[in-house]
């Protein structure tokens, strides 16, 4: 297996873009990381698009085809992935054994979604098509519906608190204002969501124990990678950065077929693999996007890579570890929570904030110091598909 | 008249381990023959929660969710028959029934709901 280096990153702001199609969203990001890596008019072997919703939302097929043509890259390879909101992880992850195989040199990934051209019911009964099809979907559950239920049974295993999951939310909501690329660039108080009269119109519940300011948005979005040979990335214009490990796992669909409901096993496996992979620890890592669709998440998952101990997620989130400067920053860019979650792009965008981190490419009040390692959660379904990725700055 | 709860959860013949929804191979040791069996008695609230955003197909201001298992150990989803969450609690004891959980092309579609008996 060759080492396999990312050395193109391009994102377009996340957000609500009625102008823009999902096809020109992608071509977009594609273009940005194809001039990030300096390819020119140089084409590529392979191109992995990753996509939840293209059949369901917009009534198209075949996308990847589609944007080879449209970007003038025939005749790469081309294919669409589809692994619900893993799909971004999972298209990157395609793109790296092919190149690691010695098959493919050059591979485009991008992962886009444009969720806001449907209404918020069907948004949210998109989302839900992941949930069983007869033990589940038919009840009315969605994917906070089933956050909630695993956030009570969190808050009564681990003690996790509202005000832990309010610490979540306030970062990520503020670390977003920051972001020119995220979708939400509203900064919160709070006393405007959690303790003043107020907060009960403002922040109402959502999925209890959720409230809205608990869960991301629904974003449109696109965001791209190039990889290549790590041997052959040093001669591209831009710091490479290693994608030294990776791991993947998969649970059971339903919650109530876990044995402990609240053990995420795939987010450990995935991470354990990955780790093991690149030859480092948790405590080697200097910034991580953890997948925070919903707060819970961000907490649970920092636990379960190993970050913390069971149980100590929450209180290091209110202590102010995960904070940028703090013992591991997570979710420097805002997260899911404000960067916003385009399905089928956030496991792509998540790369691209690591990628620009570890350049050291970030404005100061972004940039985690000397970053080298970085660390990627992408969480399918509910738990039940979920992608890791360890990346290291090469010097 | 109550309606019989229109699930089968099946049991593996090699390990025991009871499964619904329905796999292929036994989840525990593989195994492929399964015996039958329905859900039996009351039930057990094992998780819950109350949703505001609803899907596409339900009509109405929430939903409130739960899983509950009953006296012989199957597991599953169902509709909660309460007011609000605050009648709810882990643990508690709640009646199982078959009932409409929805309507499809104005047909009512059934499904479990539970009911709270404490
Ligand atoms: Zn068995």
């Amino acid at each position: 297996m060759r080492d396999v280096a990312i050395i193109g990153a391009g994102m377009i702001p996340f957000g609500r873009r009625d102008e823009d199609t999902l096809m020109e969203m992608l071509a977009y990001a594609s273009l940005k990381a194809l001039d990030d890596a300096g390819l020119g008019d140089k084409t590529v072997d392979a191109v992995y698009v990753a996509n939840m919703g293209g059949g369901m939302l917009q009534h198209q097929s075949a996308i990847a085809s589609s944007l080879v043509d449209r970007l003038s890259l025939l005749p790469a390879a081309a294919e669409t992935i589809e692994n619900g909101p893993a799909s971004g992880a999972s298209a990157i992850k395609n793109g790296l054994l092919a190149v690691a195989s010695g098959y493919y040199d050059y591979v485009l990934v991008v992962g886009g979604e444009k969720m806001r051209e449907v209404t918020g019911w069907r948004a949210t009964d998109f989302v839900a098509t992941m949930t069983h099809p007869q033990a589940e979907y038919p009840y009315g559950i969605t994917l906070p519906g089933m956050a909630g239920m695993f956030t009570r049974l969190y808050m009564e295993k681990h003690g996790v608190t509202r005000e832990q999951l309010l610490a979540v939310s306030l970062k990520n909501q503020e670390m977003g204002t920051l972001n020119p690329y995220a979708h939400v660039e509203m900064a919160l108080d709070r006393g405007g969501i959690f303790d003043s009269p107020h907060s009960v119109v403002n922040n109402p519940v959502s999925a209890d124990p959720l409230h809205l300011y608990d869960l991301c948005p629904v974003s449109d979005g696109a965001a791209a990678i190039v990889i290549c040979p790590l041997e052959m990335a040093k001669k591209h214009n831009k710091t490479p950065i290693h994608i030294a490990g990776f791991g993947q796992a998969t649970d059971t669909q339903t919650l109530q077929e876990r044995e402990d409901p609240t053990d995420l096993k795939a987010v450990s496996l995935a991470a354990q693999k990955a780790f093991e992979m690149a030859k480092l620890k948790p405590s080697d890592i200097h910034v991580a996007e953890l997948h925070d669709a919903f707060t819970i998440l961000e907490i649970a998952e920092s636990e379960h890579v190993g970050f913390f101990k069971k149980g100590e997620g929450g209180k290091a989130a209110a202590a102010g570890k995960t904070r940028l400067g703090g013992q591991i920053p997570i979710n420097v860019s805002g997260g899911l929570k404000a960067r916003g979650h385009p399905v089928g792009a956030t496991g792509v965008a998540q790369m691209v904030d690591i990628v620009w981190q570890l350049r050291h490419e970030l404005p100061k009040n972004r940039q985690v110091k000397n970053a080298q390692n970085g660390l990627t959660v992408n969480f399918g379904g509910f738990g039940n598909n979920v992608l890791a990725f360890v990346l290291k700055r090469v010097e | 008249m109550n309606k019989e709860i229109a699930i089968t959860a099946y049991k593996c013949k090699k390990c025991g381990k009871i499964h619904y929804p329905f796999h292929d191979r036994c989840l525990e040791c593989k195994g492929r023959e399964f015996e039958k069996m329905h859900p039996e008695g009351d039930a057990t609230l094992l998780a819950y929660t109350v949703i505001f955003n609803l899907p596409w197909g339900f009509d109405q201001r929430f939903l409130i969710l739960g899983v509950a298992e009953f006296e012989n150990h199957v597991k599953a989803m169902g509709q909660i028959k309460a007011d609000s969450v605050d009648q709810l609690k882990t643990g508690m004891k709640v009646k199982p029934s078959w009932e409409p959980i929805k309507k499809q092309y104005g047909e009512d579609v059934y499904g479990l709901k539970f009911e709270p008996m404490e």
